[in-house]
Parts: structure tokens; C-alpha cells; sequence
């Protein structure tokens, strides 16, 4: 299931060796649990600040409306995989306990893939069980795309897809075909 | 015996004139006579039919049209070309005496046989029919009606231009009147006002009290002259008044009066602003139009013309008049009336004048003071501020608000017009509408904000140019507040924070209209020229970080220690921008002083050898020569950087200074900016020495000159560690100074650079040998601190970054719901704190680089 270049793995489990052990240091478990509204919106206001500073191409989300726990996403699809030249939207909603919670990510343009079922809903380790308060905004929407590129065909929710994703000719026409942009 | 009775009156009025056709109209009338009692008598059982005969048939046949025809000539009269002549003037009004003393007589016969008749007709009524009820309407009622025809008769008979004719009678006469009173007025008006006062009580008698009590026969004569004058006019009033032209004629003398009285004002006020008018305008009013009108309403008895004087009517003015005569009763409701009416014109007439003038007057304000004080009693009298308002904002727009208008002059004239209007309004109501345009206009100048801290700081500097000037101005106002807030302890305005405005606009009541300003102290706002001047910038914060940026311009550029005028300037603005926001630039000026402490103190080690000493000494540069700036950079604005290889042993020395401090300040380090400061240097050519103050870069570049003549610009860039382009540029000092000499290398691009030959430039710089040169930052491109616009811009990106991701994920996004997510989401360092205006200029920006689209409203990714 769990499906992720190499790039994002350095990065997360470099992060994820530092800052789970400062936060670990600073607070017990228990009382981070209920960490106050205050320092959420602070650390989604720099997630936010350093997403849009980043640059990085065909990622991007932003806050909906006065919320900033709901966030719009969208991902192009990467240079030479099937799923070039598309747009997908999503939504990004944050627990009021984040970082200590992974967001509920979800595609609101329909994608044919083999880890994102009809509604949606994706398949990612890392938005589960592999959670870790040192992803942010860019690392999950990096690691999204790159989900696009490279599924994990093994466990798929689109069993469709999976079966399809051999034929890459095949897959891109069927891509292309299912693919509707948002207005 | 009636008939006998009648023809004795007829002759003692037509003996003069027993010429042919006198006759001939005695005898016509006669027959009329003759006629009408005939058919008196033979209607004697009605009397009240009796007075339908026409009497008035002869008068129109006889008397209307002669009397008319001596005005034919002059239909013209009011043509301009004729007005200016004196000789048609005085003939005029011979003609116009002459006929109205001729008609009146006539008149005055007619009534006299008129009477005659009603008294005959009456004895024969009471000798037929005694005890008759009805006998005495046939005697009160035929001569207010003759009246009356006589004049519906002239009326329907009036030519055109007699009113004109009128006019320029009473024009002429109020003339000459008038240059005989100038004169008098100017050194006898108080007596005279004494002697008017009699006149007012008894005309004739006046000529008699006069001669016993009066000093001077000069102003004697020049009375009696007056008087006749007056009493002249009075008989022309007088007579045009019994034929019925009480109003025409009262039309006519106004208007002259009027007329002439504009004319006053106009030659008193004239286009000198530097004094007042007001009074002598008042005291001509008193001595020449008041005086005419006094004499002929008296010599009226004065009560024909005013056919409702209610008491109601005496405003101030009347009770204030009274009390300037003690003694001599209250003048008559008339007069008083005459005095409001023209006071009032006067007042209107001076204020029209001198708004139409305001602009003039505001741009030398403060040596205009009495014109605006003159202006302002005008307008507490008249209320027409709005007019105000209109014509100076047109005035503003059409002269100051123009592109050719340096932002300089908009803002000097900005402040005079607050200082000028305050005088004239102290609660800034109207100042608000003026000033209004200029700081919208002033909004759209890019240089606004720059040029309004220099005028705040640079006041002290005595800058011989336009914005030292202005400083000057600026920074006594800011004093003077300093000093007001000493003495009221009143609260500024910018200092209070919104809660407190809030507070203070719920308390706020607006004046009444018919407040008096001198009493409305109460809620009078205190006019803040600071605060206005702020409100163009739009927040504090704006203005307070340009000043940083120019205070870190300055400081660095200082070579001494010596800032105590900055302190001064911070002081005074820390009082009205609170110490918060001047907090920084406290700083700055703290890294100063203490920068002045450490070097004293790493100077002090010097004694110590250092291991490079003799290295340095060899090229005469010591750390005594080195002043060094140390600056706390957090709370600096950004330093522009700026890569730059200095010189080998001032380098060392540099390093050494840096060690020293070092040990004297662990654990602190310094970092050297390189590219800042300023550099005396010396430059030796065989028998000639220069002196220079220069920027760093300057002095690296000459250096180089020192051990090779002659370089490559590519070369030289090198060796001194700048882009090409930025040595092409900073080279321009020393060429043209005549020290370098530039020619085209072998490539176009690449220049080479010769240093002149010492004998050759020393005719040629002869007169810049030996004076020390300050050229640092006369440039633009040299400035040591990064602008406010580089910031902005730098802010800019940021946002630019936000709204790019805010339109990828929605797509389209209007204007406000743009700047509401800005607001919310873009809190971090620089936090967003533009205005929607800002906003949408930096957009149609965004729109212009074809980053944007802009359809419907709705900002687009262009993709």
C-alpha cells in the first residue's frame, strides 16, 4: 500500500527523526492532545506561508473561506505519466488536534486511479498509520502526486484501475476520457 | 371771486414765462377749466361724479410728453461709450433738474386749480345744499386721486431709459460727493460724524450750529458744499417722488450707491493681501454713502420710502450703532436699514473678491494673515462658506493639481491652506471639503511620502532649497504642538487609539449653524497639520518607516558621532506617534551612541601592538583613521548589499578593528558592510593634492590607480569585485573630476580607464584641487539603505505568491473576497496591511505582466 519516491522518504524520515522528539521532550503525550486552537492555526498559517513561498510546480492548496482548518488542494499531474496535462482538485480538512492527527484528504475531481475509490477517497500510508506531525501541506500534496504516477497496484481500491494501469496506452486513453476538469 | 382768486395764482406761476405759447397753454387750460366747472355745475346734484372730468388729459397732452421729450436725447445714455463723459454727465443733470423743476411746477398748478375747483364746488354745494352728508368725500377725495393719475400717467409714458438716466444722475452726484468726503474723511471723520449727526436732526439748522462750533474753516466750506450738494439731490428726490416715482427713484440712487460702493472695495482691496480692508471699508461706508443717505433722508423727513420699519427688524447692528451716537438718539430705522443693506454688500463684495483671490492668497499666507482675517469676518457675516469651498476647490484643481505642480509645492501649499483656513474656521469643517482633492491627488504621487519626512526632519538642516523651507515650517508646527500639549494636556489625536476615537465620535455634536465660532471653543477640534498630513499617507506606520529609512540613510552616511538633532526630530515625533512605533529608530540612534562608546574604547587598545601594525603603518592608515558604525541590523531597515573587495590594508585594518571589538565585546562579532560608509582620501600628484569625501566603492576604485596607471573596465571590475556595469557607473565620479580619463579598449564593450597625467588635468581641475568634495549619495543609485519601495515591492512578491495560490485553488476570486483572504491568511512577517486601493493597483499590475486576467469583476490565472 504504501507508495512513495525516494525524494519524499528522505525528506519525512529526516523530519520525522527531529520533530516528534522535540514535541516528545516538550509536552507529554496526554496534554498534546489538547493543544490549544492557538498554536494550530500558527502552524497551519506557516504551513501555509511556506507552501506558497516554496514554488514547487503542480501543488497547491489554499484555506476556504474564513476557515483555515478546510483547505482547498489541486495537483497537475506530473511530466510523462499518464496523468499529464490533468487537473485535480481537493479538499484538505484539518483535526483540531493536528499535527498530532493526519488532515482527511480527499479528490473532489474524479480521478481513475488504482488507490482513490469513486468518491474520492485516497489510499495513502502516510494519511493513515504512517502519520507523523512532521509532514505538512506540501509534504502530503507532494507525496499525492507523486501517488498519481506511481500506484500501488498491490491493494487497490479501484480494482479497475489497477488492472488497467499495465496497459499505460490504454490507461492514459481511459484518463483522458473519465478526466473532467473543474470550471 | 373764485374766478379772480384763480386767475391770481395762475399769474403769479406763469408770469415768468408769458412767452406765445405760454399763453397759448393758459388759455388751453382756461378753456379746460372753464369746461370742467361748467360740468361741475351742471352735475351739481352728484358730486362724486363731479372729479371724472380729465384734468389729467391736459397734463398728459401738455406736460407728459414735454417732459419726456427732454430726455429723448439721452435714450443713449447708458451706451458705454457716453457714460465716461463728464460733460454729457453734468448735462444730464441739468436737464433732468430743469424738467422735473418744470413739471412739478406744472404739477403743482394743476393741483392748485384742482383745489380751487374742489373749493368752489364745494361752497356751491354748501350754499345749495347745506347739511348734504356726503359734502366732505368731494373735498378729500379728488387730489390723492389726481395723484395718482399723474403718475399712472407718466408710468405708461416712462421711455426706456429713464431709469438709466436715473441712474447715471445719482451715479454722478454719489461721484462727487464722494471725492469731496475722501479727502475729509481721512483726517476729519470723527467730527464730521458729529456734524452728520445734526444734519441728521435738523438740516437747516445744521448751517447755523456748524458755523459757531467748528475748528477749521477748510472742511467748513467743503461741508456747506456737500450740503448743497446733498440738498441738490434732495430736490430732484424730491420732486420725482410727488410725481410718483418713489420706487424708480429709490432704485436708482441704490444701485448708483451700491455701484460705487463695489467700486471702493474693489480699488481698497485691490490685490494687496497684506492688510486689512475691512475697516476702512466700514469708515467709507460711514463717511460717504451713510452721510448722503442720512442728509436726504432727513431733508425727506424721512418717512416716505420705508413702508414697514417693524421693530422686529433692528438686528446687533442697529443697537450698535445707536450706541456709537450717545447723545444724539438712535438714527433712524431707515438709515439702519441702509447701514445693514450695505455693510452686507460691502462684506459680500470683499469676501467674493478675495475668494475669487484665495489660491494667491494662501500661497503667500502667512504675510496674507489680514487678508484672511478680513475674509473670515466677511464670511461669519455672510455664511458663505460653501461658496468658499466650491471656488477654492475649482481654484485648487486647476492650478496646484497638475502634473507640472512639483509634490513639494502641493504639500507647502497644503499646509498653508490648513494654517490659512483654521484661521478662518477653527472647527475644520470646510477645511475637510478643501483639503479633500489634495489628498487624493496627493495619494496618486508616488514621492509623497518621502517628500512629507523630509520636510518633517530636514527642517533644522537650513537646506537652502524648496523642502528645507518647508521643513521649516512643518517642524515649528510640530514644536508648537509640542508646546500646546504642554499647556492643555490635550491628548493627540493620532496617539489615541480606536477605542478612544470611537469614544470621542459618539461624544461628538455638531455646532449649531448659527453657532458663533468665537464662542464654540467647546467643540472646537484642535486642527492638527501633522494629523492632516499623515491622513494623506494613510497610516502612521507608513510614514514612520519611510522616516527610518531615511534616518539609516543619514546615519550611515554620518563621519562623526554628532546626531543630536535626530534626537531632537525623534523626540518630537515619539510624541505623536508614540514611543512604539519610533522604538526602532530609538534604536538606530542608541547603535549610534554606543557606536561612538565601542570605537572610543577599541581606539583605547591600540596601545597594545598588533601584530599587522607596521603592515598598516606602512601605507598610512591606521585605526586611528577608522570610525566604525556598529549597528544592531535587526532593527535596521534592510542594508542594500553590495559585493565589494576593498583594498588589501584597509582590509587588515578592517579585520583588525573587527578582532579588537571582538575582545572587547565577546561574544559578539562584527560583520563589516563594506560598501557603506564614506572614505577621506588624499590623492597626491607630484606637487598636488586633492581631498575627497567618497563612498567606499569610489575609493577602492582609485586605490587600484595607485600601482597601475592604466585598466581594463573588466580587469578593474575584477580587482574590485563589482559588475562591470556598476564600475562603468561609479567611475563617471572620477572622470568627472578630470582624475581618470576614459577610452574605448579594443572590445566596444570594454573600456579602459587612464589616470590623467598629473600635469596635463592641472589647469583643467584647477578649481576643484584642494576643496573637499562631498558627493556621497548624489547619486540615486547609491543609496545605502534599501528603499521603502524595494520593500514594498519585496512585500509584494509575497503577496503576489498568496494570490497566485488562492486563484489556483478557486479559480476566480473578486476583488474584496482577494483582499478579505489576504487580510485573514497572510498574517506572517510582512502581515498584509494594504488598502483595497493598493490592492487593486498592485492586480491591474499583475493583469498588465499577464499574470492575471481580469473578466467580469473576477481576477483569472492566466494560464
Amino acid at each position: 500500500m504504501t507508495t512513495m519516491t525516494r525524494n519524499n522518504q528522505d525528506n519525512s524520515s529526516n523530519r520525522a527523526s527531529n520533530v516528534p522528539a522535540t514535541t516528545a521532550a516538550k509536552q507529554p503525550l496526554p496534554t498534546a492532545k489538547t493543544v490549544d486552537t492557538q498554536s494550530v492555526l500558527k502552524r497551519l498559517q506557516s504551513e501555509l506561508m511556506a507552501l506558497m513561498m516554496s514554488g514547487d510546480s503542480g501543488i497547491s492548496a489554499f484555506p476556504e473561506d474564513d476557515n483555515i482548518f478546510c483547505w482547498k488542494g489541486t495537483i497537475t499531474g506530473s511530466k510523462d505519466t499518464v496523468f499529464e496535462g490533468t487537473e485535480y482538485k481537493l479538499t484538505l480538512s484539518f483535526p483540531t488536534d493536528y499535527p498530532f492527527k493526519p488532515p482527511k484528504v480527499k479528490f473532489e475531481t474524479g480521478v481513475f486511479h488504482p488507490n482513490v475509490d469513486v468518491y474520492g477517497n485516497i489510499c495513502l500510508d502516510i494519511l493513515q498509520d504512517k502519520w507523523s506531525s512532521a509532514y505538512d501541506v506540501r509534504t502530503i500534496l507532494l507525496s499525492i502526486q507523486s501517488l498519481l504516477g506511481e500506484p500501488n497496484t498491490s491493494s487497490p481500491l479501484n480494482t479497475q484501475a489497477a488492472a488497467l494501469w499495465e496497459n499505460q496506452e490504454e490507461y492514459r486513453k481511459m484518463v483522458q476520457k473519465l478526466y473532467k476538469p473543474s470550471a | 371771486m373764485t374766478l379772480n382768486a384763480h386767475s391770481s395764482v395762475c399769474n403769479l406761476s406763469a408770469l415768468d414765462r408769458l412767452n406765445k405759447t405760454s399763453i397759448a397753454e393758459i388759455a388751453e387750460s382756461w378753456n379746460g377749466f372753464c369746461f370742467s366747472t361748467e360740468a361741475l355745475l351742471n352735475g351739481n346734484g352728484n358730486p362724486s361724479c363731479g372729479p371724472d372730468f380729465a384734468p389729467h388729459e391736459i397734463f398728459e397732452k401738455n406736460c407728459a410728453s414735454k417732459f419726456w421729450q427732454n430726455f429723448d436725447a439721452y435714450s443713449n445714455v447708458g451706451a458705454p461709450e457716453l457714460c465716461n463723459d463728464s460733460m454729457q454727465d453734468d448735462e444730464v443733470q441739468q436737464v433732468l433738474c430743469k424738467a422735473l423743476r418744470e413739471i412739478s411746477l406744472e404739477k403743482q398748478y394743476q393741483e392748485k386749480c384742482l383745489s380751487i375747483l374742489v373749493h368752489a364746488l364745494q361752497s356751491y354745494k354748501d350754499s345749495t345744499l347745506e347739511g348734504r352728508l356726503t359734502s366732505d368725500v368731494g373735498r378729500a377725495y379728488p387730489v390723492p386721486k389726481y395723484q395718482l393719475i399723474v403718475s399712472s400717467v407718466l408710468m405708461t409714458s416712462l421711455p426706456r431709459h429713464f431709469p438709466e438716466v436715473l441712474h447715471w444722475y445719482f451715479k454722478g452726484k454719489l461721484e462727487e460727493l464722494s471725492t469731496k468726503m475722501a479727502g475729509e474723511y481721512d483726517d476729519i471723520s470723527e467730527a464730521q460724524e458729529k456734524d452728520d449727526m445734526d444734519l441728521d436732526e435738523n438740516p437747516t439748522l445744521a448751517y447755523s450750529t456748524r458755523d459757531m462750533d467748528l475748528d477749521g474753516c477748510h472742511h467748513q466750506r467743503t461741508f456747506l458744499e456737500n450740503n448743497r450738494l446733498v440738498k441738490n439731490i434732495g430736490v430732484v428726490v424730491h420732486d420725482l417722488r410727488s410725481l410718483g416715482f418713489t420706487s424708480l427713484t429709490e432704485d436708482a440712487y441704490a444701485s448708483a450707491i451700491f455701484l460705487l460702493l463695489k467700486a471702493k472695495v474693489h480699488d481698497l482691496a485691490g490685490e494687496d493681501y497684506r492688510s486689512s480692508v475691512l475697516e476702512s471699508v466700514k469708515g467709507w461706508i460711514q463717511a460717504v454713502p451713510l452721510q448722503f443717505l442720512r442728509a436726504l433722508l432727513a431733508y425727506l423727513g424721512d418717512s416716505v420710502s420705508y413702508d414697514s420699519p417693524s421693530s422686529s427688524l433692528k438686528s446687533p447692528l442697529a443697537s450698535q450703532s445707536s450706541a456709537c451716537y450717545p447723545g444724539n438718539g438712535t438714527p433712524s430705522e431707515g438709515l439702519v436699514r441702509w447701514q445693514l443693506r450695505l455693510e452686507y454688500f460691502a462684506y459680500e463684495t470683499l469676501q467674493d473678491l478675495r475668494i475669487a483671490k484665495l489660491f494667491e492668497i494662501i500661497v503667500d499666507y502667512p504675510d496674507s494673515s489680514p487678508a484672511i482675517d478680513d475674509l473670515k469676518r466677511c464670511l461669519e457675516y455672510t455664511g458663505q462658506h460653501s461658496k468658499l469651498v466650491d471656488s477654492f476647490i475649482s481654484a485648487l484643481r486647476y492650478r496646484l493639481l497638475t502634473a507640472g505642480a512639483s509634490t513639494n509645492d502641493i504639500l507647502l501649499q497644503y499646509v498653508s491652506t490648513i494654517k490659512a483656513l483654521r484661521t478662518i474656521d477653527p472647527a475644520g469643517v470646510f477645511l475637510e471639503a478643501v483639503g479633500e482633492p489634495i489628498r487624493e491627488y496627493l495619494k496618486g504621487r508616488k514621492d509623497t511620502i518621502k517628500c512629507i519626512v523630509t520636510m518633517l526632519t530636514d527642517g533644522t538642516s537650513g537646506n537652502p532649497n524648496g523642502p528645507g523651507n518647508t521643513g521649516d515650517s512643518l517642524l515649528e508646527e510640530l514644536n508648537r504642538n509640542e508646546e500646546n500639549q504642554d499647556s492643555t494636556g490635550m491628548e493627540d489625536d493620532i496617539n489615541t487609539d480606536d477605542k478612544q476615537a470611537w469614544v470621542d465620535a459618539e461624544r461628538w455634536e455638531p455646532d449649531p449653524v448659527e453657532a458663533d465660532p468665537l464662542k464654540g471653543s467647546r467643540h472646537r477640534r484642535k486642527v492638527d497639520i501633522l494629523g492632516m498630513i499623515v491622513g494623506i499617507i494613510g497610516s502612521k506606520d507608513q510614514l514612520v518607516n519611510e522616516y527610518r529609512v531615511m534616518l539609516a540613510e543619514k546615519l550611515l552616511n554620518k563621519t562623526d558621532y554628532d546626531i543630536n538633532s535626530e534626537i531632537r526630530t525623534l523626540e518630537l515625533l515619539k510624541i505623536h506617534f508614540g514611543e512604539n512605533s519610533m522604538q526602532k529608530c530609538e534604536i538606530m540612534l542608541n547603535d549610534l551612541i554606543d557606536s561612538k562608546r565601542i570605537n572610543t574604547n577599541v581606539k583605547a587598545t591600540i596601545a597594545q601592538p598588533s601584530q599587522n601594525g607596521a603592515e598598516v603603518r606602512e601605507h598610512g592608515v591606521s585605526l586611528d583613521m577608522l570610525d566604525a558604525t556598529i549597528i544592531s541590523s535587526n532593527f535596521w531597515p534592510p542594508i542594500q548589499e553590495e559585493a565589494l573587495n576593498i583594498p588589501e590594508p584597509v582590509d587588515q585594518l578592517l579585520s583588525d578593528y573587527a578582532k579588537r571589538f571582538g575582545e572587547i565585546k565577546t561574544p559578539r562579532k562584527l560583520q563589516w558592510k563594506k560598501n557603506l560608509g564614506t572614505v577621506k582620501l588624499e590623492l597626491q600628484f607630484g606637487d598636488r593634492e586633492m581631498q575627497f569625501t567618497v563612498a567606499p566603492v569610489h575609493a577602492s576604485i582609485i586605490m587600484q590607480f595607485q600601482d597601475q596607471i592604466s585598466w581594463t573596465s573588466i580587469n578593474l571590475a575584477t580587482a574590485i569585485g563589482v559588475p562591470v556595469d556598476v564600475l562603468n557607473r561609479r567611475i563617471n565620479f572620477w572622470i568627472s573630476k578630470g582624475i581618470l580619463a576614459d577610452s574605448l579598449g579594443d572590445d566596444s564593450n570594454d573600456h579602459i580607464y587612464t589616470l590623467v597625467d598629473s600635469m596635463v588635468d592641472a589647469g583643467k581641475t584647477g578649481l576643484n584641487s584642494g576643496s573637499c568634495e562631498d558627493l556621497v549619495g548624489d547619486e540615486d543609485g547609491e543609496r545605502s539603505v534599501a528603499s521603502v519601495e524595494d520593500q514594498l515591492r519585496k512585500e509584494m512578491t509575497v503577496y503576489e505568491k498568496f494570490i497566485t495560490g488562492m486563484l489556483t485553488n478557486f479559480g476566480s476570486m473578486a476583488l474584496d473576497r482577494i483582499h478579505n483572504t489576504l487580510k485573514m491568511f497572510c498574517v506572517a512577517d510582512p502581515s498584509y496591511d494594504k488598502s483595497l486601493q493598493q490592492l487593486q493597483s498592485f492586480l491591474s499590475g499583475l493583469v498588465v505582466e499577464e499574470k492575471l486576467e481580469l473578466r467580469d469583476g473576477m481576477y483569472f490565472l492566466k494560464k
